[in-house]
């Protein structure tokens, strides 16, 4: 008897000494700015999308392989704590789903982004660093189109009055709890808000979201365009992991393959 | 921004994984059913989205090719500058890959070989976690 509750005792003190040195990402204490808000602020995984494939190098007699990070790219496994309930794909009204089929049918050529263009928000995904201050945010983005930024005011001042149309939008943030609510609106109509003949219209508003799921950041976003979609559609969340890499500025982008396309074929004819 | 997929490796299963990220399909530009090789001198490099750009001169028929990879972004978080490339400029490098389908000197590059012996060569992402 002495013997069992000395091994439940050393057990016990074996479970707690696991707990302190493995917390879960949602027990990591969020750090807050001084005005309490969650601490969004820092550099974040690289998350656009690039070719799923390692390099293999050989040299000396040694060889080693190194893949990519392309997490905050993915689905996660399961919903982050906070996310929304999404739907794998938008719902277009009846009358656009042939042009949405035609577009996909030849994206290659006709995807802008395939063109070096903006992919603007939200196809853009989580910022790769955040600025946090008191009354703004500022989001900074790698891309080969260029290396947007934004400047999110988090004041209460009202969307901006005489913004011409743009790839990213007119954003205005506020907080809902922990959460950074940003509404963005005054888009070009000539981005697509995603792979797959996404196209818009200029009614196109979208709502990110954006908070701590403890060392992680979790970025999720609405899309909204009543000229087009049938209802707002609600994205898969990203989970980004905090990365260490600093930001470098992208190459020029010069495409070359467009008049080298043989056929129109697309993604799913690989 | 999205990329393409280079035709070898879709030999290699990956064909699930990719429906995010795809640039042009390589089926329309690429014979992928085949997989090239090419030995010459490596003259130029151009570190360019959304593929960095080789010109290599053939040595045996002298003819200037073409080629091109993954882009700057991949290759940077793989541990691969441009000075990796760069310093080959001048020597004889063996290259293979997938020609274009449209017969002219141009090709993706899925491995490239440099005089030493020293090799970078694009694998799947299989390779990467079998290799930890």
């Amino acid at each position: 008897m002495r013997n069992r509750a000395f091994f439940v005792i050393a057990a016990l003190a074996v479970l707690a000494l696991c707990a302190a040195g493995q917390q879960t990402p949602a027990a990591v204490k969020i750090q807050r700015t001084a005005d309490g808000h969650p601490d969004l602020s820092g550099t974040w995984l690289f998350s656009i999308d690039l070719p799923p494939t390692a390099l293999k190098r050989q040299e000396g007699g040694k060889v080693t392989v190194k893949g990519i990070d392309a997490s905050g790219r993915r689905d996660p496994k399961s919903a982050p704590a906070g996310a929304l309930p999404s739907a794998p794909e938008p719902s277009y009204k009846a009358e656009y789903l042939a042009k949405v089929k035609d577009l996909l049918d030849h994206e290659s050529k006709t995807d802008p982004v395939f063109y070096c263009g903006k992919p603007g928000v939200p196809r853009i995904g989580s910022p790769r660093r955040i600025v946090q201050l008191p009354k703004e945010m500022i989001f900074l983005y790698e891309d080969i189109s260029g290396d947007p930024y934004r400047i999110i005011p988090t004041d209460g001042r009202p969307h901006l009055a005489d913004a011409n149309p743009s790839a990213y939008g007119d954003s205005v943030g506020h907080w809902e709890g922990d959460t950074l609510v940003i509404d963005v609106t005054n888009f070009s109509d000539d981005t697509w808000f995603g792979e797959g003949g996404y196209f818009h219209s200029d009614a196109m508003r979208v709502t990110e979201r954006v908070w701590r799921d403890g060392e992680n950041l979790v970025w999720q976003a609405t899309v909204a365009d009543p000229k087009v979609l049938a209802k707002p559609w609600i994205m898969p969340a990203r989970v980004v992991k905090p990365s260490t890499e600093p930001l470098e500025e992208s190459p020029k982008c010069v495409e070359s393959d467009s008049k080298l396309l043989q056929n129109n074929d697309h993604h799913g004819q690989r | 921004m999205k990329y393409k997929i280079p035709g070898a490796l879709i030999t290699l299963g990956l064909l699930g994984t990719v429906a995010l990220w795809a640039h042009h399909s390589p089926s329309a530009e690429f014979d992928m059913s085949k997989r090239m090789t090419l030995s010459g001198t490596l003259t130029k490099i151009d570190w360019v989205n959304p593929h960095i750009m080789f010109y290599i001169q053939a040595k045996d028929t002298g003819e200037m090719w073409k080629l091109e990879s993954n882009p700057p972004a991949w290759f940077r978080r793989v541990g691969v500058n441009r000075n990796d490339f760069v310093k080959a400029i001048g020597q004889t490098v063996t290259v293979e890959g997938n020609r274009s389908k449209d017969g002219t000197p141009f090709a993706y590059i899925l491995k490239i070989t440099y005089q030493d012996g020293t090799s970078l060569e694009l694998v799947s992402e299989g390779a990467a976690a079998e290799s930890k």
